[in-house]
């Protein structure tokens, strides 16, 4: 924390945290782990750096990665704020095409 | 060889010497099934042997099921469902719902709103009385949310409709896995290193380092393990991948796939390279029979010698499966998850040598594939 300063609250408890070595509680994997490692933008590139092993095909991971929230930033949050996000479509393959971009409630 | 897998390997011999026991100790009169789910939230019963659904009982509940444990009679199937949020019990004779527990169901409603959600880990204990769930507690403020200490959450399976946890037992963040020794008296808690718990008290009794292993000139280990599909050799198995860091990065043999193995019967842990990392594994099982046998699964099967640590033979599949499982007598290879069916592979050859298909062609997604014998 040298090189960055905290400017609010949230932000001085994560220097707090990395004062108390909290931080260690979260650690990324480094090697191979998952179709993609767990920081990687998703189904994009594979832990070799290609394609080839993905999933095979891509819709097969879809809800195995969706429905445990294991790419909340990629696909709708199934597990907190849009558990119905699937629900009319139980083959991705098949059923895709219902599958809809999801928007916060006002 | 390391020093880490010289000891492994005798306590593989071990392992072998024992097997006779748990093949007396399996019901051999009764018929085995493969137990699973599909979407929308349906539990799935699988005969193998006819190579068709046997039956499929509809969960009223929101879904997928996201864990199963079966009792040790084959009676009731206990799943985790509600996103992650439910764990409720299916009687497989009637059908009908004989447990259920909401994890953020709160007796006293003045307290603070609390979510807890389980992930992963989810256990029975061999006498088939109490469950066992990992469960991540969050405190719902009106302005934040304040992450509360993980936790295992104990139920009596007797509880009924409106079951509440017996007990909370402390456990460490991060754990995935929870499994019981064979004789009830320990449970395992597989964190970034293997708790060994006293199932009553939450005590801890034995630390297995893995992720910490003090391996000279290799990375900590990754251990992505998930799914539960011990049952048939009671011996868990989980791919683990690391580096060499004496090695050029760039060099194919700086990155290996190993094998951890505990053996449920007597504690004994492995922990073993058998490759240079060249595919993704998710997850493996154990032959029950030819015990050195272990099989694994994503795009492609793998057989691997756990006594050589060697790989023995590699084939593509049609698509992904996560899920692993391998029938009582050791011939035939159950892989699931992901799509709409079960393949079934021959344990010799690993040619394909059925399938089942799941009802209404849906995804099974991230379920677990058990086998029960009733």
């Amino acid at each position: 924390m040298k090189h960055v300063k905290p400017i609010n609250d949230k932000a001085r408890l994560v220097e707090k945290a990395a004062e108390d070595g909290k931080t260690a509680e979260v650690q990324p994997m480094q090697t191979v782990a998952g179709c993609a490692t767990t920081f990687d933008p998703g189904w994009e590139t594979d832990p070799f750096g290609g394609v080839a092993s993905l999933c095979q095909p891509m819709e097969a991971d879809l809800y195995g990665c969706a429905d445990p929230c294991w790419w909340p930033a990629q696909v709708p949050d199934t597990i907190n704020t849009y558990p119905d996000w699937n629900s009319e479509a139980p083959s991705a393959q098949r059923d895709w095409r219902k599958l809809q971009i999801v928007f916060p409630k006002k | 060889m390391s020093r880490i897998s010289r000891r492994g390997k005798a306590l593989l011999g071990l392992a072998a010497l024992t097997a006779a026991t748990f093949s007396a100790a399996s019901p051999a009169a009764a018929k085995e099934f493969i137990l699973t789910s599909v979407k929308p939230n349906t539990l799935v019963l699988v005969d193998p042997a006819a190579r068709k659904v046997a039956r499929t009982y509809k969960i009223a509940s929101p879904g997928p099921v996201m864990g199963i444990v079966p009792s040790p009679d084959g009676k009731v199937a206990y799943v985790v469902t509600n996103h992650w949020g439910s764990l409720i019990g299916i009687d497989l004779d009637t059908g009908k719902e004989v447990f259920h527990t909401d994890f953020s169901a709160q007796p006293d409603m003045s307290a603070p709103a609390m979510r807890v959600i389980n992930t992963f880990g989810l256990e029975i204990s061999p006498d088939g009385k109490e469950l066992f769930v990992m469960q991540s507690p969050v405190k719902l403020g009106k302005a934040e949310y304040q992450v509360q200490d993980t936790r295992i959450a104990v139920y009596d399976t007797r509880s009924g409709l409106a079951a509440e946890p017996v007990r909370l037992l402390p456990v460490p963040r991060r754990t995935t896995h929870l499994l019981f020794s064979e004789d009830g008296t320990k449970l395992y808690c597989l964190s970034w290193d293997l708790y060994t718990l006293d199932p009553k008290d939450g005590k801890v009794l034995q630390v297995t380092k893995l992720l910490h292993w003090d391996r000279q000139n290799y990375a900590e280990p990754d251990i992505f393990g998930v799914w539960g599909q011990y049952e048939q050799a009671h011996v868990f198995i989980n791919p683990y991948f690391t580096t060499r860091t004496d090695l050029d990065p760039k060099d194919p043999a700086s990155a290996k796939t190993g094998m951890l193995t505990l053996d449920l019967k007597t504690g004994a842990v492995k922990l073993a390279d058998f490759e240079d990392t060249s595919v993704v594994i998710f997850s493996s099982v154990v032959n029950p029979v030819r015990r050195n046998e272990s099989y694994s699964v994503y795009s492609t099967l793998t057989k691997t010698d756990l006594a050589t640590d060697k790989l023995v033979k590699r084939v593509a599949l049609p698509h992904t499966y996560y899920t692993v499982n391998v029938s009582g007598d050791g011939k035939e290879i159950y892989v699931g998850g992901t799509m709409n069916d079960i393949g079934i592979y021959s344990t010799d050859s690993l040619k394909r040598i059925g399938e089942v298909k799941m009802p209404g062609g849906n995804d099974q997604a991230i379920t677990w594939v058990r086998m029960v014998h009733r």
